[in-house]
């Protein structure tokens, strides 16, 4: 393996490691939130949620650009000042955060609706209050589901690819992930290089699928 | 505190409107008793009673107070929430934590009694697991558990938590005579020991009898009936009335102490100079406290001497009331309350209005009740 795949694969793994803790807690509260609220709007903050599933990858990234640009609502002129993510790793976490933020609320909804409410209005009648019903009953109970959603959340922020080259660009040593990389190298024609990185991504994959199947199936059997 | 003391009594006011499904359930009951009951047959809103009681119901509404603290008073917008409560509630699907086993479900129980500073010696797991012969059992998952086993914990996790109010849905439906007869015990024991006050629904008038002081009757969302269980299920109305489908089998509930155990029968002395032989399937011991039930319908009446009859129950007793069904009623019996014994114990018999005519019964009539020993079903030793 060069250098230059072992420094995107690593910057691919931070990138994806901190999109997915960002997108963890609001990912959590969403799912919880569509799974046993009845809120106001629900409709519409389920769609929002799932808009960037569909949505191309570049569109999202063109709109996350218009938005942190200098210009833009989030850029320098509006603030006062500068958030520094365009064309930075930054910016990459935030684009693939963004891009894996419906699948890890989707997941975690699942894992909320399969526990049984009644456990929950048991633990309230035990004298556990809501806050603490949901840190010892219904988290234990979504635990795998949640580790679920954790796994390819982190699995999707690494593929990220359309949404990332507009906001990080294509910087290598900076902003250039495993994704934009094998573009790179196809795009010269170093078609080892580019295997090689393809061969990577496919073993992360696969193990990362293995281990939702996994978490899922034992779920169910149990 | 949110835990109420042991033995107190709970006075339970209760004026409750809930919405459940087809109809809405109306229940209005003021008692100062501590052993409740709630009987009815499935359908009647029992269950949602309880869910409301335990503050997870929602659409609730009405006032509720237990032992002078409100739970509910939704005219002035109070609503207490379920963890302020302090109930023991255990559903009829025991809703056991399946992430904790045995010992860990009773647990989560205790923490409740330790916060509100409310440690009994008994009430702690391991004699509770010992009390319900779960202690075998401690380490299992929850999972692997058969009915009645789940069921007993559910109650433990219940009693370890020193309840202000214990809710029983149905704790011995599904469960098979034998493990009726072993855990009835424990709820009697519950109930003596411990004097929690219990609310115990149920759809068997007997098990309602030997539990509960006081009986809420509801069918279809109304309460048809308020009192103590003998004189409502005495009562030659619950019998004809209310929905055909849900008419309770009328029983007579005895309780004594076993006298003599001899050639497969069983003397129980329900009162000095009045003894009873029950058949003796081997589980009698002498000096024993048992209950069981005779239904009206399996005993005979007669006039005068009743002699070469191979019954071993032929007691004297007294025609309290006669009930003849309405005259347009063609297919019900007439119910007869007759006393038994010095203390007067009503018993009711269920005889056709053409034995009611032939033997002109009417109050005050001297008779004497016949039934076999076989007749007498065992519902708990104790």
């Amino acid at each position: 393996m060069n250098d230059g795949a072992l420094v995107a694969l690593g910057l691919s793994a931070q990138v994806a490691l901190c999109a997915t803790l960002a997108i963890l807690p609001p990912g959590i509260a969403l799912g919880w939130l569509l799974a046993r609220r009845e809120v106001p709007g629900r409709a519409l903050l389920e769609t929002l949620t799932a808009l960037p599933l569909v949505l191309p990858p570049t569109a999202v990234g063109y709109l996350l650009l218009r938005l942190l640009a200098r210009d833009g609502p989030l850029g320098e002129r509006a603030l006062g000042f500068d958030l520094d993510l365009l064309f930075t790793w930054k910016g990459a976490v935030l684009a693939s955060a963004v891009m894996a933020l419906p699948l890890v609320v989707r997941t975690a909804r699942l894992a909320f609706e399969e526990v049984d409410p009644r456990l929950e209005s048991m633990a309230r009648t035990l004298g556990l209050g809501p806050l603490r019903t949901f840190a010892e009953v219904t988290l234990p109970l979504a635990r795998r589901g949640l580790a679920a959603a954790a796994v390819l959340g982190f699995t999707r922020a690494l593929g990220e690819f359309g949404a990332t080259v507009i906001v990080a660009g294509n910087i290598p040593g900076e902003t250039q992930t495993l994704a934009l990389a094998i573009f790179s190298d196809m795009q010269v024609g170093r078609d080892s290089e580019a295997m090689t990185l393809v061969a990577i991504t496919v073993v992360l994959a696969f193990a990362a699928l293995w281990t939702v199947e996994l978490l899922l199936h034992r779920r169910r059997a149990r | 505190m949110t835990a109420g003391s042991a033995g107190r009594t709970p006075g339970l006011r209760l004026d409750l409107e809930v919405p459940c499904g087809s109809f809405d359930l109306a229940i209005a009951w003021e008692t100062e008793q501590s052993a409740l009951g709630l009987f009815g047959a499935s359908g009647a809103g029992k269950s949602s009673v309880l869910e409301a009681l335990a503050g997870i119901r929602r659409g609730a509404r009405g006032r509720i107070e237990v032992a002078g603290r409100t739970w509910l008073d939704s005219g002035r917008g109070v609503a207490l929430a379920p963890e302020a409560r302090g109930v023991g509630y255990v559903p009829q699907e025991a809703a056991l934590f399946p992430h904790r086993d045995v010992l860990g479900n009773l647990r989560f129980g205790e923490r409740r009694a330790r916060r509100a500073g409310q440690v009994h010696r008994r009430l702690q797991p391991e004699p509770v697991l010992e009390l319900l012969e779960l202690t075998p059992l401690a380490h299992r998952p929850v999972t692997a558990l058969s009915g009645g086993e789940r069921q007993r914990v559910a109650l433990g996790r219940a009693l370890c938590s020193a309840p202000a109010l214990l809710l029983l849905d149905e704790p011995l439906a599904g469960l098979d005579l034998a493990l009726r007869r072993r855990i009835l015990p424990y709820l009697l024991r519950i109930r003596e020991e411990f004097g929690i006050p219990t609310l115990h629904v149920s759809h068997d008038p007997s098990e309602t009898t030997l539990l509960c002081r006081e009986v809420c009757v509801l069918d279809a969302g109304r309460v048809v009936a308020c009192g103590p269980p003998r004189a409502i299920f005495g009562a030659h109305r619950l019998l004809t009335g209310s929905a055909g489908n849900s008419v309770p089998e009328m029983v007579n509930v005895l309780e004594g102490r076993v006298a003599t155990v001899a050639e497969s029968l069983a003397t129980i002395e329900i009162e000095p100079g009045l003894c009873i032989a029950v058949a003796d399937e081997g589980h009698f011991v002498s000096g024993q406290r048992i209950a069981f039930e005779v239904r009206a319908s399996d005993i005979l009446l007669a006039r005068g001497p009743a002699t070469g009859l191979s019954a071993q129950n032929i007691l004297p007793a007294m025609v309290r009331e006669v009930h003849l069904p309405e005259s347009g009623d063609l297919h019900a019996a007439a119910v007869v309350n007759a006393l038994l014994g010095r203390q007067e114990q009503a018993i009711a018999v269920v005889v056709s209005r053409r034995a009611c005519r032939e033997l002109a019964l009417a109050p005050g009539v001297p008779v004497h009740l016949v039934f076999k020993a076989q007749a007498c079903r065992l519902l708990a030793a104790y």
